[in-house]
């Protein structure tokens, strides 16, 4: 095995060279369309003559994918997990090898192009729950929740942003700019003020880096308990993300986040930098996640480019697709 | 023909003169079976493209009538699952995967061709309108049949307004059981009355009319809220009469379960916001005598006519075609309705161009 493994491996070279120009080229596109463009092109590449064989090489390519540093986000393994699902699903359908490869290269490229079309998806469906003169709390740094509020902004609607700092790496901030940018009222507020506003606020949009199987999230730390605070206050709280994000995993509490997310997803330990300037006692252990899981309860609807789903729909998705 | 037949109830629909979700959705069915009859269409693509335009102008002449583009929407549909399900019968045609919605299905949905020229679709789709014409028919008969599993004996159930739904509903469980109804007057409309005095004359119900303000005094005796509704969207909430808000929030107080009687025609595959998005102020004049308001002169008064009910405080829906939790409401819509035929105003600016047109053609006609 170890010597068909070395060929392999250098065969499948151009996999992270290709994958890394892809992301380093639009940093802004989601990762899952880089990733599908390179499992096509190992389709139209492959030598394989068989389903099986076609398979093994697709799983050699998604783990190389999966091992690279340029794995940031959980959504790279789902999206991978869904273009397997869809290649053995459709084995079936097909009794001609030919034809079969033709359709997955083909079904592989409207998939991509389905993904990056997205985002104006989900604008154009969430538009409806944008309205002038409301308030809307966005938490961390979405691409999505950007999409949608810059897309509602230009179609002529007048509305107030609150954007949390969102620490440990403050992406909020960079949510504000980019919002400000575009015009829109913004307002940046610390992470520990959320329900100090919340009683101005009409609803929460965020965004999310895994939608789990129950219809819960995994997003940037302190989702959830914006969650909790918008629930206790009776607001929605909305959830803007793409279909590609759906993962099949099922998070009974915190600490099965750590399992989910990718050991390559890199997540800075340090707090804020003040902390870190601080002087600490050697036995202070300091504990700074990335991530938090938001359960389905606190969720309203979930805008996906599948449609506007609360959260039990995307149970009912997940297991239409895993069936 | 068609044409006068479109217009008057246009008209009939902006003066009330059919009014009530049910006789609104069943002229409604009928007028657009007529339409496709009577017109003249070459393939499914142009009829689908009259039906909308036909389906905003009724729902712009009462948009508060929510059945109105429910109906509208489930004929596209039928007309759209009729065509493909023809269509697939044809030799040299592309197989269609049923399973719509799917991650894994990558049928651009816009990329089928409804442009084939079927000469069976016409029949087959007015046969399918006419199903749907009966099974409205039909309905509230298929709703109260499950009334014996709900409703058990010396229960007191406590409903609200005049919902016929309800009342039949209430009345088959009568048949076999006996048991106690509050009814609540439900100011302003007072359509309570009329409730209580139907029921009042089946000898196994005992009535209890009471007002609006006893509704949270009473609760902690009643076993079950049983209302009706104007509307269900699309995640589950409701549209329903003022008034019934506070009715379901006391009932959560007493963890009263609420159940919602309604037909399927009702599903609406639009969102409630808040209480704003969807609602109509009604005349202050139910409630204040004209000769009053002189007394009133810095009073402000309003009448809405509607409440928005959140999902989570409805505990079950009884439909035609079974219970369903709120959170399964989404699966029913996309049983019964097609993600493209929103008929929402941004749908297609064309159409409704065309449409002005046509009514300032009208217009300056008359």
């Amino acid at each position: 095995m170890s010597s068909s493994s070395t060929p392999a491996a250098t065969k499948n070279a151009w996999v992270i060279e290709e994958f890394g120009t892809m992301i380093q080229k639009e940093s802004e596109i989601p990762i899952a369309i880089p990733a599908v463009k390179v499992l096509t092109q190992a389709i139209q590449q492959s030598q394989a003559t068989t389903i099986m064989g076609l398979q093994k090489e697709l799983d050699e390519i998604i783990n190389i994918l999966k091992g690279c540093e340029y794995n940031t986000s959980i959504s790279l393994s789902s999206v991978c997990s869904l273009f397997v699902r869809f290649v053995t699903r459709t084995s079936l359908d097909f009794p001609v090898f030919d034809d079969y490869k033709k359709t997955l290269i083909e079904r592989g490229k409207q998939l991509s192009h389905r993904s990056s079309t997205a985002r104006t998806k989900i604008s154009q469906l969430a538009d409806r729950f944008i309205r002038d003169g409301i308030t809307i709390l966005v938490h961390g740094y979405s691409r999505v929740a950007l999409a949608v509020l810059i897309n509602s902004h230009a179609q002529g609607k007048r509305f107030n942003v609150i954007v949390t700092e969102s620490r440990p790496d403050s992406s909020g901030y960079k949510t504000a700019l980019r919002l400000q940018s575009a015009g829109i009222q913004v307002k940046l507020i610390m992470d520990g003020a959320v329900s100090r506003f919340m009683d101005k606020v009409d609803y929460v949009l965020c965004g999310a880096e895994a939608i789990v199987e129950n219809g819960g999230i995994l997003n940037k730390v302190g989702t959830y308990q914006i969650s909790i605070v918008a629930k206790a206050f009776k607001k929605p709280f909305y959830v803007a993300a793409e279909s590609f994000k759906f993962t099949r995993t099922y998070p009974l509490n915190q600490t099965d986040v750590e399992s989910i997310k990718n050991e390559n997803v890199v997540g800075s330990p340090s707090i804020c930098k003040t902390c870190s300037n601080l002087d600490k006692p050697e036995s202070l252990t300091i504990d700074s996640p990335t991530l938090d899981y938001t359960p389905p309860s606190y969720i309203t609807l979930l805008f996906t480019d599948l449609g506007v789903l609360t959260p039990s729909a995307v149970s009912d998705e997940l297991i239409k697709l895993y069936n | 023909m068609d044409e006068i037949n479109l217009e008057t109830f246009i008209l009939h629909l902006k003066r009330k003169v059919v009014a009530g979700s049910f006789h609104v959705s069943q002229k409604t069915a009928q007028v657009l079976r007529h339409y496709i009859s009577i017109s003249k269409w070459p393939n499914a693509k142009v009829i689908i493209d009259q039906i909308k335009s036909i389906g905003k102008r009724l729902i712009d002449a009462q948009p508060l009538e929510f059945c109105i583009g429910n109906i509208v929407r489930r004929v596209l549909f039928i007309i759209r699952e009729e065509y493909i399900t023809l269509k697939r019968n044809l030799p040299n045609l592309i197989r269609l995967d049923s399973s719509k919605n799917n991650l894994l299905t990558y049928e651009d949905p816009d990329t089928i061709d409804y442009s084939s020229h079927i000469p069976t679709l016409k029949s087959q789709v007015i046969e399918a309108i006419g199903e749907l014409i009966e099974e409205m028919k039909g309905l509230h008969k298929n709703v109260a049949e499950h009334a014996i599993e709900h409703i058990h004996s010396n229960e007191i159930i406590m409903t609200f307004g005049c919902s016929r739904t309800v009342e039949q509903f209430l009345v088959e469980a009568a048949r076999k059981r006996k048991f106690g109804v509050i009814v609540v007057e439900s100011a302003p409309s007072l359509e309570g009355r009329k409730t209580a005095l139907t029921l009042s004359k089946n000898p196994n119900i005992d009535v209890t009319l009471i007002p609006d303000s006893a509704i949270f005094a009473l609760m902690s005796r009643v076993n079950k809220v049983i209302i009706g509704t104007h509307a269900v969207m699309a995640n589950g909430g409701l549209i329903a009469p003022s008034g019934t808000h506070s009715l379901v929030v006391a009932a959560k107080y007493h963890s009263v379960p609420i159940v919602v009687c309604t037909g399927l025609y009702k599903l609406c595959p639009l969102y409630a916001y808040d209480q704003d998005t969807f609602n109509d102020f009604g005349s202050p004049g139910e409630y204040l005598k004209f000769q009053e308001a002189e007394y009133l002169v810095n009073v402000h008064s309003y009448n809405p006519s509607f409440d928005y009910i959140p999902p989570e405080l409805v505990s079950l829906f009884i439909t035609n075609n079974g219970g369903h939790n709120p959170s399964y409401i989404y699966r029913l819509l996309q049983e019964y309705y097609d993600p493209r035929d929103m008929l929402e105003d941004d749908d297609e600016d064309v159409n409704n161009n065309n449409n002005n047109n046509n009514n300032n053609s009208e217009i300056s006609q008359k």
